[in-house]
């Protein structure tokens, strides 16, 4: 091959580049193929945790994401709110996103009303509460006057799933999908230690690595990280696959992280195999 | 037929009997904040469930169910009171724990009927007393666990360090600062753009003010501000915060007349883009198409934009400076800069532009600092690994 | 004056919140809950001048016909219209069938996504470029990064030799290497807000007190 041309290779426009990446985004999504995967040990552990829950038992859900991360997340917190629902686990769910509670609340109203369960009662959503770390310390010190109403304007006092839980440690456990900040690290750090919470996550993969410590230091019962985590989650809930006439999103979109996957590796290879040759070549050269 | 009877009989006394009563103690968590109390019994059989009970004050009968419980629990930590303005604690409260026979759904209930759905369906401890103690000082000594003291001692350290090591600067010591080339290509950029008539574009991050990344960033953009002025170039500052975008616009305003070039001043170059994070990234990518800068420098807390930003620049020819401590971000920005600050380089910029006695004090004060916890990590690992967790002792942080 | 009494609240106002670690007196947290609110209070407060300075900046640049002015009234207008829409929307502007969902999930969400999405694109270029083997440092990452994404793919497993290997080299490179240097920037960084933190609150630091 012509020095020309591999280093016309290296320095090629990215263009070409998007749009290698866009095919193989692209054919996995036209002709779908299955890709088996291993469940890591941290999503069996935030499973595992899960499980552990009691029926009848309430737990508070922090739904910390936006649109741009729903496909990672949204995919765990669907398969999360089956997995709390079918053991007849109740909850009060909340943000610290603005952008949260509309997509959010259509999921909610959505999956507890296929298992019947009454809003007020079995579940209610407090809507979104800006502040930040303040707001999840707020959360750590006093759930009624942080939330003193509902998304719905209801008073909590009137909720009779929400009402006598005063702070976060009251609840069975702390269940975070969280996008980025304010999210995880700030719940770890804010109140996790202060108050000897039970916190599980579910992240994007970028966020992953970073609460893997969390992990291990026993701050976090248990980790999802991104797609992945999210596939993997799905295949614990749902182990006979999915419903009928329904889909398990990340587990079919999974496949089409792994042909991306495939790309940047060949990509690189290629490119450092150019970048050798014409290494070899200049130095060789007189 | 008697058997069974008998059996049936057996049962019934068995359901009938009361469950016995646990024997209930009030403690004050060490480092309280006075509005806690930690309720703990004892009974060596779990029954159904718990329930506890509580009345404000020493004599009150106003007894009201605070908590249903598993029948395996065996303490619960109360906050007596949620509103301190409207309902300060109480100099005494009362306790009841009770074993349940059979269940109550006091969530179904009225408030008023509670206490007495609970105490007819269990058995009732004797009362216990409890009075709320607030510490002044968090030491961590009651709990054996010294992190906050140790903590102090360093915020205490490093001040006095400050202090000193300015003294010694100012007393003409010399002191060495290791060559970071992200900031010394901050100047070489600044030259660059003046060169080449294109402005410089600075993105301190899309954190609030108070996060110490951006105040970091405010700091430094000051003095860039500065530089750019004497260099008489143009300087664009994107935010994402309004509060953020008031104070660059007060930081450039002061830098350009610390430089001697009011005029230069452009308020419209300080531009509050958006509050939401890709709208904010689409808004400065459009500055970076339209306004070309030649160096881009992103000093701050950032998250998923910032490759978004970063490629952007490239795609421009820009030379690109990053800095942040959010170590999600740093390979972004590694693999897309020029140069990247890492971590505490981030906060050594001002003392690096500058060379302030002051500034440059807090530096050695802070890697002395660096060097006490990496011998404590060292010592610790090896001390816990021979099985005296003193170290960690020394560290530790207990619950509030 | 102008930055002396600026300079004198930033050093009460510091020391007193610092101290909301170490007092743990309710009534000291009663004081400090206060500040925090007036805080946010603040921020809300400076939403509106945020508002006000988008405006200010884009709307001579219509007015003027300047450069790109077609791209500034298509923002002035969405953001004149989300306004009023949310506000005739009121509590119920989340409800299916109003102004407000409608804009959300056919203009924001999918911009927002789209967003988003160019990571994927640009994360591949930026790879590209990044990852060749120029020096042993470089070599390293580029090793450390093949060895995760294959070990990641399903398809990494049934490699022929040292497929069963991977995902224990990908844990032990999460796990070890990874930790250890999060870690170590987390702690830098810390000691790097503390020691700035306090050249703040003792005022040593002014630039971002503004021109005197």
């Amino acid at each position: 091959m012509k020095l020309d041309t591999l280093i016309k290779f290296q320095n090629m426009d990215r263009r070409w580049i998007f749009l290698g990446m866009g095919i193989a985004i692209l054919l996995p999504l036209l002709f779908p193929i299955t890709l088996s995967f291993n469940i890591d040990e941290r999503v069996q552990s935030l499973y595992d945790s899960v499980e552990e829950v009691p029926a009848g038992s309430t737990v508070f859900i922090s739904a910390d994401f936006d649109p741009a991360s729903r496909p990672e997340l949204e995919p765990f917190f669907r398969a999360n709110l089956h997995h709390l629902l079918r053991k007849d686990v109740k909850f009060v769910a909340a943000t610290l996103w603005p952008s949260s509670p509309p997509l959010v609340m259509p999921i909610f109203e959505e999956i507890t009303a296929e298992y019947g369960k009454e809003y007020g009662k079995d579940w209610c959503f407090l809507g979104f509460k800006d502040g930040k770390e303040l707001a999840i310390k707020a959360i750590g010190e006093n759930i009624p006057e942080t939330f003193p109403t509902d998304i719905k304007g209801n008073k909590i006092a009137d909720l009779a799933v929400a009402r006598s839980f005063k702070q976060a440690k009251d609840f069975a456990m702390i269940i975070n999908v969280s996008a980025g900040f304010p999210g995880t690290r700030e719940y770890v750090l804010q109140i996790q230690g202060q108050y000897d919470l039970k916190i599980a996550s579910a992240t994007t993969a970028v966020s992953g690595p970073d609460y893997i410590p969390f992990y291990k230091a026993g701050q976090l019962t248990g980790l999802s990280a991104g797609m992945p985590g999210s596939a993997q989650y799905e295949q614990l809930v749902f182990p006979d696959g999915p419903r009928e006439g329904e889909r398990l999103m990340a587990t079919q979109a999974v496949n089409v992280l792994n042909v991306g996957h495939l790309f940047i590796i060949v990509l690189i290879l290629l490119g450092n195999i150019a970048f050798f040759v014409t290494r070899r070549v200049e130095e060789a050269a007189p | 037929m008697k058997q069974l009877l008998s059996w049936m009989a057996l049962l019934a006394l068995l359901v009938a009997l009361p469950a016995s009563a646990a024997t209930v103690t009030v403690e004050v968590p060490p480092d309280n904040d006075g509005l806690n109390l930690n309720v703990v019994w004892d009974e060596a059989t779990d029954p159904l469930g718990w329930a506890v009970l509580r009345a404000d004050g020493a004599s009150g009968e106003d007894w009201t169910v605070l908590k249903m419980l598993p029948g395996n629990a065996r303490k619960l930590s109360d906050k007596v009171t949620t509103n301190v303005w409207e309902h300060p604690p109480q100099d005494t409260y009362r306790y009841q724990v009770v074993a349940m026979r059979s269940l109550v759904l006091v969530d179904e209930m009225e408030e008023a009927d509670r206490t007495a759905a609970v105490l007819a369906a269990g058995t009732a401890s004797a009362i216990a007393t409890g009075s709320p103690s607030a510490a002044w000082i968090r030491t961590g000594i009651g709990a054996k666990q010294y992190g906050p003291l140790v903590m102090l001692l360093i915020i205490l350290a490093v001040g006095v360090m400050m202090w000193k090591f300015a003294n010694d600067v100012r007393a003409g010591k010399p002191v060495f600062i290791r060559r970071i080339p992200g900031i010394d290509a901050i100047e070489e950029g600044i030259g660059r753009a003046t060169e080449m008539g294109q402005p410089i574009l600075y993105v301190p991050g899309i954190d609030e003010l108070q996060d110490i990344q951006t105040i970091a960033s405010m700091l430094i953009l000051g003095q860039v501000a500065e530089k750019v002025a004497e260099y008489q170039a143009d300087i664009i500052v994107s935010c994402c915060i309004p509060m953020v975008r008031e104070v660059a616009d007060e930081v450039v305003k002061a830098g350009f007349y610390q430089a001697g070039f009011p005029d230069a001043y452009n308020p419209r170059n300080t531009r509050f883009i958006s509050s939401e994070q890709f709208a904010f990234c689409a808004g400065t990518n459009g500055i970076i198409y339209r306004e070309k800068p030649a160096t881009n420098i992103y000093l701050g807390r950032f998250f998923a934009e910032s490759l978004i930003l970063a490629e952007t620049g490239f795609v421009n020819k820009s030379i690109q400076i990053a800095g942040t401590a959010e170590a999600t971000q740093l390979p972004f920005f590694i693999a897309a800069c020029d140069y990247t600050l890492i971590g505490e380089e981030l906060f050594a910029v001002g003392a690096y532009m500058s060379r302030d006695p002051r500034l440059v004090s807090s530096l050695k004060a802070s890697d002395w600092v660096k060097l006490f916890v990496v011998i404590s990590l060292l010592l610790g690992t090896v001390l816990t690994t021979l099985g005296f967790p003193i170290v960690n002792n020394l560290f530790a942080i207990s619950g509030g | 004056m102008r930055s002396t009494i600026p300079l004198v609240l930033t050093f009460l106002v510091g020391i007193f919140m610092v101290g909301e670690y170490f007092i743990p007196h309710w009534r000291y947290h009663q004081w400090t809950a206060v500040l925090l609110e007036w805080g946010l209070i603040l921020a809300a407060a400076a939403f509106l001048l945020g508002l006000f300075n988008l405006v200010q900046v884009n709307l001579p640049k219509v007015m003027n016909k300047e450069e790109d002015w077609g791209y500034k009234l298509v923002m002035l207008v969405s953001l004149v219209g989300t306004l009023v829409v949310g506000f005739m929307g009121n509590t119920d502007r989340l409800s299916d069938g109003q102004a407000y969902k409608w804009l959300f999930d056919f203009v924001f969400v999918p911009l927002n996504a789209t967003m988003f999405a160019l990571l994927a694109f640009y994360i591949a270029s930026a790879a590209f470029r990044a990852f060749r083997a120029r020096n042993l440092e470089a070599t390293v990452l580029l090793v450390a990064a093949i060895i995760v994404m294959i070990a990641r793919v399903p398809m990494g497993e049934d490699l022929p030799l040292i497929g069963e290997k991977l995902p224990q080299f990908m844990n032990w490179i999460m796990d070890v290497p990874n930790i250890a240097a999060r870690r170590a920037i987390f702690i830098g960084a810390a000691l790097g807000a503390v020691a700035t933190g306090l050249r703040v609150i003792l005022g040593i630091e002014r630039s971002h007190l503004g021109a005197d």
